[in-house]
Formats: structure tokens, C-alpha cells, sequence
């Protein structure tokens, strides 16, 4: 059954494209900052530096918010992955998403408001929000007061290990930010998934008319 | 032609005798010096530190002394034995009129200018300091003293560990722009002091820059090594990635005596500045750098081949619906 369902409410799709534009603002200038000699540079370091700290900070409010709404609303069940038979239910989307596709077949995930990702992107998710983003965010306020840092760390200073981990962790979160670009085309159109989370409507088979994107108790 | 070439050679011997006296005054601070030489220059110092050290004032060998003009000379043995001069006898700088009591009135102005051992030193510095904002107001006022505590002062490659060598050269800086009262004892009467702090504003984690690098990593003119051209705030560098790069001019400043040792530790590019400071876009590792490439690369490349398999497997399927 064709169905139209309300899935994404505005707060979620306000936070997410926030989230997204403060992500490339970080990756353009943390680039510039860490490459400031080479190609890779696109704004000037000492501007790199004060928009990086500003974005940072503001990154870090938005996860607040993220954490809180999520709490509230029952959000964050969507990102815990969920066993029994969760391997198998990640193979079935890899498959498809390797073949099944290609093939033209139906997509084993059908998002109703009780279970928004299918399992691979639930653990996905549930890696970056709630592992890397908080290593990030961690790192990069010791990074922002850096006086917080231990003195020396494995006889080293001790803003190095910080540094490295802040560095390799933001590298994580763009890389999967790329790839999660990309995902974003594999809807039932490539640009369908783009308009629900714009709009926040759902176009699909749906077995229930459910239109609540809280999580049924 | 005849006037020209006597000039020449006067020139010529002036700068082998300024390099053959400087080449012996640093002999005389760093190589070793022989036990008894060495026992004898310390039994003479410990003449002059018998009255001017704490110690000294504390219990003075003589009754008939001016405690209060005393208490102004005093000097730290212990800290004059570590110094690049602890090696010399004070009289060596201070004349044979220190040796005797009472010392003479003017014995002060007697002191040896520092280019009677440093010649080629000061010929060298003097044209960077002629060109530094000290001398534009202050020429008169300044001299290397006000700068260099030669009781205390230690020379950078003496020194060795970075964090020592910021302490020693910023504690000079800060002596006077940091105080109202040795401020106003260099600078024209109408000037005021600069709040430290305020005009520092603009340089994010200024606490951690003063605590990582000299005021004068910023304070000389950039591209070149070491200079005694101290600039005004007008002149100093504000290219962060003048440091902030993998050919951070650090490693001919403040790290240059710590070079050699350069090991690539980890894979990390200037590794050695790593046990004492990272800094952003000077301390990185290639290998991470081209890891995190390669994955981007691949990541790229894969959806590249996804987007390409999709898109002939929607035109072949499309084709494979349509009427014959």
C-alpha cells in the first residue's frame, strides 16, 4: 500500500541540517588548521582557528539539545541496535545494498516511525552519536582550553595524545559524513530520503498508518 | 689607493681580532678548563661573593661597610656558577679596582663592555639592534644589560630544554612590559605602559603561546634565523603558519640547538618539539595523514563504482521492460 507518513519531526530535521552545515564548516577549517601548508587549505589559519572554535562550541550545544530532545521524545530507542538476529538483519541490507539494488528488488527496511533505520544504520548511527561524536566533542574542548590538558602524557606534552585522538576521531565523523551523503541516495529515488528530511514525509509501502514518530510503549 | 688598501687592512685585522677574542671568550665559557684553573677562578670569585651575596649581607666579613649600597649588588653563587660566565672571574669584567676595599667610587663605570670578549658578536648584533624599536627611543638608555643579566644569563644552547630557555628570554621581556616602574625607565615620559594581556588579545590561547614559545619568535623579523631586531607590535608577525607549518621557523628558533636530535619519532614530522609542545600543523604524521587519505580515496572510488553499477543496472533493466 502506497502510504505517506509523517516521519521526521522538525526539531530532529532542524537539528540534523544544523548539525550538517556546522560538520562541513568544521571539516573545511580543521583541515585548514592541520594542513595549514598545503592545498588543503581553504581560510586562513588564524580565521580557521577562531571559526573552528565557535562551530566547535556551537556543535556541542546542538549535542546537548540532541541528548535532551532525544530523552524527551523517546527519540533514542531509534539508535539502539537491537538483537536478536540483528547480524543477520545487517547482512539482508548489505546485500541489498550491494545487489538487491541493482537488481531493482524492494528494500528489505521499510522506515515506519517506531523503527527509523534499518539495523546497519542504527548501529551506524548509534557508533558516531553516541562513541565518536562525544570523543570529538571531548577532545576538542580540552583542544578549545588547553590549559585543561594534562602537563605531559606518555613523555610526551600532554596535549599530544589529545590532539591525535581529537584528529583521527573528526577524520572518522567526515569520512562516515561522506559516505552518509552518499547512503542518502539509495532511497526509493535518489532523492527521496533528501526530502524527507527536509520535509519530513515519508513516501512509501508502509504495513501500518501509523503518522506518530513517537516510539509505541 | 694607497689611503683605501691601509683602511682594508685596518678593517681586515679588526675582524680577526674581534673573531680570535670571541672565539677565546667562548672557549673560556664551554670548554673544559683545568682543575687547579678552575679552583683558582672559584677561590677568587669567592672573594667578591664573601660580601655580595645573600649570605654575604647576612654576615659581612667587615664592619666598616655600607650595608644599605650592599644590599643593591647582591648576586646568587649558585646562579652565577650555572651562568654562560660562571666560568670567569669577576674581575675579569669588573677590573683589578674590585679587588681591593674600599672599591673606589667609580668603580661602576669601569665595568668591561661585553664587546671586549663578544666582539664579533656585538659587531654582528649591533646592526640588528640599530634597526629594533629599542633603539629608535631608548639608543641612549639601552645597552646588552638591560636585556642580559650577565650574573644569570645563559646562552639557549646552554640550556638545552626548550621550557627553560622560554622562562630565562620571556622573564626579560616581561622585567619591563610588565612593570609600570622598569617600564618608565626606558620609555619616553609620555609613553604608558601597554597592557600586556589586552594587546595580546587577538592570539588564541595566549597563556599556552607564552608558555610554548618566546616573545620573540613573534618580535623578530620573520624568515630568518635568531635577531636582536625586536619589533613593535605594528611589525611582529602574525602569520600563524610561520610556526603553524611542517617548516615551522621554530626549527631554526627555539628548537634549532634541539635539531640534531630529530628522530621522526612515531612517524611524527618534527617529533622532536613533541615531548614539550604540540603544535597544530608543525607536529604531524604523514602516515596518519595518508591513512585517513587512502580510506577517503577509497571511499570515493567505491561510490563511484556503486553509482556507475546502479546507474547501467536501471538503464539495463529499463531496457530489458521495453515492447520489442
Amino acid at each position: 500500500m502506497k502510504t505517506r507518513i509523517y516521519l521526521l519531526p522538525l526539531w530532529l530535521r532542524l537539528w540534523h541540517w544544523s548539525n550538517a552545515v556546522l560538520i562541513v564548516i568544521l571539516t573545511v577549517t580543521g583541515a585548514s588548521l592541520h594542513f595549514s601548508d598545503t592545498h588543503l587549505t581553504m581560510v586562513s589559519f588564524a580565521r580557521a582557528a577562531q571559526i573552528h572554535d565557535i562551530a566547535g562550541m556551537t556543535i556541542v550545544a546542538l549535542y546537548v539539545f540532541f541528548l535532551t530532545a532525544n530523552a524527551v521524545t523517546g527519540n533514542w530507542w531509534q539508535y539502539i541496535p537491537k538483537p536478536p538476529g540483528i547480524m543477520a538483519r545487517s547482512l539482508r541490507v548489505m546485500r541489498y545494498y550491494a545487489f538487491g539494488i541493482m537488481r531493482g528488488e524492494r528494500d528489505p527496511h521499510e522506515p515506519t516511525p517506531d523503527s527509523n533505520f534499518n539495523d546497519m544504520q542504527a548501529s551506524a548511527y548509534f557508533a558516531i552519536m553516541y562513541l565518536v561524536m562525544p570523543v570529538v566533542m571531548i577532545t576538542g574542548l580540552i583542544f578549545l582550553f588547553p590549559l585543561t590538558a594534562p602537563d605531559r602524557l606518555f613523555g610526551l606534552d600532554g596535549l599530544f595524545p589529545v590532539a591525535v585522538v581529537h584528529y583521527m576521531a573528526g577524520a572518522a565523523v567526515v569520512l562516515f559524513a561522506i559516505l552518509h551523503v552518499y547512503l542518502g541516495t539509495l532511497g526509493h529515488t535518489a532523492t527521496s530520503q533528501y526530502k524527507t528530511m527536509i520535509t519530513g514525509w515519508h513516501e512509501g509501502d508502509l504495513p501500518s498508518g501509523r503518522t506518530s514518530s513517537r516510539r509505541a510503549r | 689607493m694607497q689611503k683605501r688598501r691601509r683602511w682594508l687592512a685596518i678593517a681586515f685585522g679588526l675582524i680577526v681580532a674581534s673573531m680570535l677574542s670571541a672565539s677565546a671568550a667562548d672557549a673560556q665559557s664551554t670548554a673544559a678548563l683545568d682543575p687547579a684553573k678552575l679552583a683558582e677562578i672559584r677561590d677568587q670569585n669567592a672573594k667578591c661573593f664573601a660580601c655580595h651575596s645573600p649570605e654575604g649581607l647576612k654576615s659581612p666579613p667587615r664592619q666598616d661597610m655600607d650595608l644599605d649600597k650592599l644590599k643593591t649588588m647582591l648576586h646568587d653563587p649558585a646562579l652565577y656558577e650555572t651562568s654562560s660566565h660562571g666560568r670567569v672571574e669577576c674581575r675579569t669584567c669588573h677590573g683589578v679596582g674590585a679587588t681591593t676595599f674600599p672599591h673606589g667610587a667609580n668603580l661602576k663605570a669601569q665595568v668591561s663592555p661585553c664587546s671586549e670578549c663578544h666582539a664579533a658578536k656585538v659587531f654582528r648584533i649591533e646592526t640588528q639592534f640599530d634597526a629594533s624599536v629599542h633603539a629608535k627611543t631608548q639608543k641612549d638608555k639601552f645597552t646588552c644589560w638591560s636585556c642580559h643579566d650577565g650574573h644569570v644569563y645563559n646562552i639557549a644552547a646552554k640550556i638545552g630544554a626548550p621550557h627553560k630557555i622560554i622562562a630565562q628570554d620571556n622573564a626579560m621581556c616581561l622585567d619591563c612590559h610588565n612593570s609600570d616602574l622598569q617600564f618608565s625607565k626606558f620609555a619616553p615620559v609620555d609613553k604608558r605602559r601597554p597592557l600586556i594581556g589586552r594587546i595580546h588579545e587577538w592570539l588564541p590561547n595566549t597563556q599556552l603561546h607564552w608558555a610554548a614559545v618566546r616573545c620573540v619568535e613573534c618580535h623578530t623579523p620573520a624568515g630568518r634565523g635568531f635577531s636582536h631586531e625586536i619589533l613593535d607590535k605594528s611589525k611582529a608577525e602574525k602569520n600563524c603558519v610561520s610556526c603553524h607549518s611542517r617548516d615551522s621557523s621554530l626549527r631554526t628558533r627555539l628548537y634549532r640547538h634541539l635539531l640534531a636530535e630529530e628522530e621522526e619519532t612515531l612517524g611524527f614530522v618534527n617529533s622532536v618539539i613533541l615531548p614539550h609542545a604540540y603544535i597544530i600543523g608543525a607536529t604531524r604524521n604523514p602516515w596518519i595523514d595518508g591513512a585517513v587519505g587512502a580510506v577517503a580515496a577509497l571511499l570515493i572510488v567505491g561510490m563511484l563504482v556503486h553509482t556507475v553499477l546502479r546507474l547501467g543496472a536501471a538503464l539495463w533493466r529499463r531496457r530489458g521492460r521495453r515492447p520489442a
